[in-house]
């Protein structure tokens, strides 16, 4: 799956974040520590005119997820 | 008369349920909309489940409808636990579908806030989706790292196990061979040892051990676990999702009846499964 990459910086400054009142940002951590964001069509219409639409400018790369200890 | 911002005829108000007319104002109040369609379905809805003393034992109903995340973090049964949905979801007329790696709603609802929630509580999640994938919880909230509490649903997940968690999962697990996730699942328990697993109104496992481990404290999310080992989400899954509740255990006979309304709320916004 292919994601928008951030720095740490810019994952402090979106994680958790509110673009309306119904939807906020969130953003997982690759098999490498790197965090991705992930947003499709419908994420970037609602993410006109918020200050975070800068994130579907963001670099992209293959999203690999880390390797989940043995779990129930 | 018309009105022009709901879009219903005057005289359809006096014949809408009034928790039914209260979901809908909430609805326009966040900005969403709704299509006749879904309001008569809804309202038929609202009328089945108080019919078959369904009503009362809901905290949270999500009937995923309105095509927009305004509309579909509505709880149809009041104006409490309003959901959240992260960056991720797709939302369409049919339900709304995670993306598998990042995706959630926060339900608001904390089991550990909840009355008796570990003897007395339901999951119930409609998927639209058949192929069996991912490893985590369609809905849930828990401890992954001991599994020591779990309260969720998969359904279903890669290698064709459909799971319903209530407690710790080496005691309060009920687990189900499938090959369909398509269906409409329920999780209910009534007593510390007395916990059903029910797909389309046919129970499909039963767990009769006891278990009283305290609930999670932390909201459950749908589309995936939240994880309160990390306090944060995991174990995401991509399955489509046309209704969820949450709310106290049921009978067999409510179980029987639940899936019926639901079912029949699904067919005539020509959606089912």
């Amino acid at each position: 799956m292919i994601g928008y990459i951030l720095t740490t910086k810019q994952y402090d400054q979106v994680q958790g974040q509110f673009i309306n009142p119904y939807q906020f940002i969130n953003c997982v951590a690759d098999i490498n520590g790197d965090y991705f964001f992930f947003g499709n069509e419908q994420d970037k219409e609602s993410f006109k005119d918020t200050e975070y639409m800068w994130l579907f400018d963001l670099p992209q790369e293959e999203y690999i997820p880390p390797i989940q200890n043995e779990k129930p | 008369m018309i009105l022009a911002s709901s879009g219903i005829v005057a005289s359809q108000i006096a014949s809408f349920d009034a928790d039914a007319l209260a979901f809908f104002a909430r609805v326009t109040a966040a900005g969403g909309s709704l299509t006749l369609s879904e309001k008569t379905a809804t309202n038929q809805l609202v009328l089945d489940l108080k019919a078959n003393s369904l009503w009362t034992p809901m905290k949270a109903i999500y009937p995923m409808v309105g095509s927009s995340a305004a509309a579909c973090a509505q709880n149809l049964k009041s104006s409490s636990f309003t959901g959240t949905f992260s960056s991720g979801w797709t939302f369409a007329s049919t339900g709304v579908t995670p993306n598998g790696t990042s995706a959630y709603m926060n339900t608001n609802i904390n089991p550990s806030l909840q009355t008796n929630f570990i003897t007395n509580h339901h999951q119930s999640f409609y998927s639209r989706t058949q192929t069996p994938s991912g490893n985590g919880w369609n809905m849930g909230v828990g401890f992954s790292t001991t599994g020591s509490p779990l309260f969720g649903l998969s359904v279903v997940r890669s290698g064709n196990s459909a799971i319903y968690d209530s407690g710790y999962y080496l005691v309060a697990r009920s687990t189900s061979t499938q090959t369909d996730g398509r269906a409409f699942w329920l999780g209910h328990c009534n007593a510390s040892n007395s916990r059903k697993f029910v797909k389309n109104g046919i129970v499909i496992a039963t767990n009769t051990a006891t278990d009283t481990i305290p609930a999670s404290n932390a909201n459950i999310s749908i589309g995936a676990l939240m994880d309160t080992a990390t306090s944060s989400p995991n174990f995401f899954m991509s399955q489509q999702c046309a209704f969820a509740s949450i709310g106290d255990g049921l009978t067999d006979a409510q179980a029987s009846n639940f899936y019926t309304n639901v079912q029949a709320f699904q067919t005539t916004l020509s959606r089912n499964v």
